[in-house]
């Protein structure tokens, strides 16, 4: 009895831990006062509509929202299929395509930050929107497979050998019966790809450059010089935004079993 | 009906260095209803797949209505296949899974509608077709397999063991119903088991397969009662099994000296002399005290053991020699019932052994 309550108690400061930075960073956002501070002094809601006249800001959050969205359509694809052709096919050096698919996920950021930029500087491909895409692929697209092939392994070959008996040509078989299965692995897969692109940090900041930067960098040299609660009134409608978004996949599919 | 026979020609495949299926031969006519049986891991699966062209023969040919089907993609071949967990679209109502085939066909939608209808009534599933596959009973997902497979109205109907997970009351009952239904449709039709039960019920005719190779083909009365080896005659059913030797020709037949030294005579039966041989004797035709003993081979002995199986009982007799033979009894026939240790005299015709090799 009193282990588990010492369990209970060291849960709760974990949390408590982990939340913290969250529970300051949001009573700050809607502070009255000019510098950022906590605990806030009055209630206003002035510094989410100063968010507007920080047009740095916006333009950043708006090229993120694009390089996200356009990373992450592209992993579906090619994450999807790289996924079927790993786990349906037997073909030489399938393991260790496996393996490269999800090196990102293991090497050092800073690593894979500056080959990046090594390869794509002389492509002239830096301070790019489609060099920064290029780089979000690299890094979202494990995290596409992984959930893809957690979802593949779920869907019988036999439902796909029955289409093709049935007169379902392969690619028929595949749009009709496997990837309407694999609809929470796609809906898992895109979130994540999502949220990690919006806030892909390391990588960035190697290819980001005046006239091209992304939301977490922006905020970053807005911080250099600025202390006042827009930071924090941004990254509260980004936790918004976040927590919205895996709720909604939670509540459609079940995000738990994607980490099982 | 547009029925089209099948035939492999020397059908061969191998899994990497495993030969799963050596060199099949076998012919099916327009609409004859065929069973492959034998043991798990002959290469039944196998040769059943590649006749739907999920896997690729390594050599020989299989034709499909005459014509080499070998190059032809599954989705070109107008089969239909039931597989042994039935494969059924989980995300799919009962309706639609019915309909896939239609609609990869691109039929009209009326059509579609009307013919699933139609489906659904033969397999008289009427009232379930906007359920999904989890929601129904494991014999109505057989049905639901079946209605898909034979709404194309394919050329082919191939089954995988479909009934192995059904309880053997339905199961039963299916297999009758899977009967009545091909003969209605008259579609030529391949089913694999390893039910020797299953086989006989549903067949015109039974394909004995052993480690890849077609064993024997025949009705299935001739694989019953005519078994050309151990290996089939033990899969399909009890027998008594006599070790000897060939002695050579006699009048009544092939001349066999058993291992207690007794001598018969087999009729129709043919083997080297000096060759050790089998005499197989199906128990339910050892007749046990026959009233009338003429013309019968006869031994004594006495009984060892009873199982009584409700609508049979089985009586292992220990006979002269030491051997043990088997005897099934029908009950309800008004005869005697023996008890343990009765002395009981055996009885059965010379024209119900068989002979062959022996393993
Ligand atoms: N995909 C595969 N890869 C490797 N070996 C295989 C494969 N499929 C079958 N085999 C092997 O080929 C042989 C024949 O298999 P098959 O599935 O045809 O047997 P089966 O008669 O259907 O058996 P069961 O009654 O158990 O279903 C077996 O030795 C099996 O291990
Ligand atoms: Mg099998």
């Amino acid at each position: 009895m009193t282990a588990r309550r010492l369990l209970g108690a060291y849960v709760a400061v974990v949390m408590l831990f982990l939340a913290l930075p969250i529970a300051v960073v949001i009573p700050s956002a809607f502070g009255e006062g000019n510098a950022l501070a906590f605990p806030p002094q009055g209630f206003s809601l002035k510094w989410f509509a100063a968010i507007l006249e920080r047009p740095a800001l916006l333009a950043a959050a708006a090229n993120s929202a694009a390089i996200a969205a356009v990373a992450t359509g592209v992993s579906l694809v090619v994450g999807t299929l790289s996924a079927f052709a790993l786990r349906r096919y037997a073909f030489p050096g399938r393991g260790a395509l496996m393996a490269l698919f999800m090196a990102p996920l293991v090497f050092p950021a800073i690593v894979l930050a500056a080959a990046i930029a090594m390869v794509l500087a002389p492509m002239g491909l830096v301070r790019n929107f489609w060099g920064l895409v290029l780089a979000h692929i690299v890094v979202v697209l494990p995290y596409v497979v992984r959930t893809v092939s957690a979802t593949l392994a779920e869907v019988d070959r036999a439902w796909e050998e029955a289409a093709l008996t049935l007169g379902a040509s392969p690619w028929r078989g595949f749009t009709s019966v496997t990837l309407p299965l694999l609809r929470p692995g796609l809906v898992a897969g895109a979130t994540f790809s999502l949220i990690i692109s919006f806030d892909e940090f390391t990588i960035s900041l190697f290819l980001v450059g005046s006239g091209m930067m992304t939301l977490p960098i922006e905020m970053y040299n807005y911080a250099e010089y600025s202390l006042d609660p827009v930071l924090a009134a941004v990254s509260t409608l980004l936790i918004l935004l976040t927590t919205a978004a895996v709720l909604a996949v939670e509540r459609t599919v079940g995000l738990g079993k994607q980490f099982s | 009906m547009n029925a089209k026979g099948v035939a492999l020609l020397g059908v061969a495949k191998w899994y990497g260095k495993v030969p799963a299926v050596q060199g099949v031969d076998l012919e099916v006519a327009p609409g004859e209803m065929v069973s492959l049986l034998g043991p798990s891991g002959c290469g039944k699966t196998t040769t059943l797949r590649m006749i739907a062209g999920l896997e690729v023969p390594d050599a020989g040919e299989i034709r499909i209505g005459g014509t080499r089907a070998n190059e032809v993609p599954p989705w070109r071949r107008n089969i239909g296949m039931v597989f042994q967990n039935y494969a059924l679209f989980p995300h799919k109502t009962v309706a639609e899974n019915i309909g896939y085939g239609l609609v990869m066909r691109r039929r009209p939608r009326a059509e579609i509608a009307t013919r699933v209808a139609d489906a659904m009534r033969q397999v008289r599933l009427e009232g379930l077709e906007d359920r999904i596959p989890s929601q129904l009973s494991g014999g109505q997902r057989q049905r639901v397999a079946l209605a898909r497979a034979l709404v194309t109205r394919p050329d082919v109907l191939l089954f995988d063991e479909p009934l192995a997970a059904l309880d053997r009351k339905l199961r039963e009952q299916m297999q009758v119903e899977i009967r009545l239904l091909q003969r209605e449709v008259g579609i030529t039709t391949i089913f694999v088991t390893h039910d020797q039960d299953e086989a006989l019920t549903l067949s015109d005719r039974i394909v004995v397969m052993e480690e890849g190779r077609i064993v024997q083909a025949g009705t299935p009365d001739e694989i019953y009662e005519r078994p050309r080896s151990h290996f089939v005659s033990d899969f399909i059913g009890m027998m008594n099994a006599m070790r000897g030797t060939a002695t050579g020709q006699g009048a009544g037949g092939l001349l066999v000296r058993l291992a207690g030294g007794r001598e018969l005579a087999v009729p129709e039966a043919a083997a080297a002399t000096g060759s050790a041989v089998e005499i197989m004797l199906r128990p339910e035709k050892v007749q046990v005290n026959p009233p009338q003993a003429e013309g019968l081979v006869l031994a004594q002995g006495r009984v060892a053991h009873i199982v009584y199986l409700g609508a049979v009982t089985y009586l292992h007799v220990t006979v002269e020699g030491g051997a043990t033979m088997l005897a099934m009894q029908a009950n309800g026939q008004g005869m005697p019932a023996p008890r343990l240790g009765d002395a009981v005299t055996l009885g059965w015709r010379a024209a119900d052994m068989v002979c062959f090799a022996a393993p």
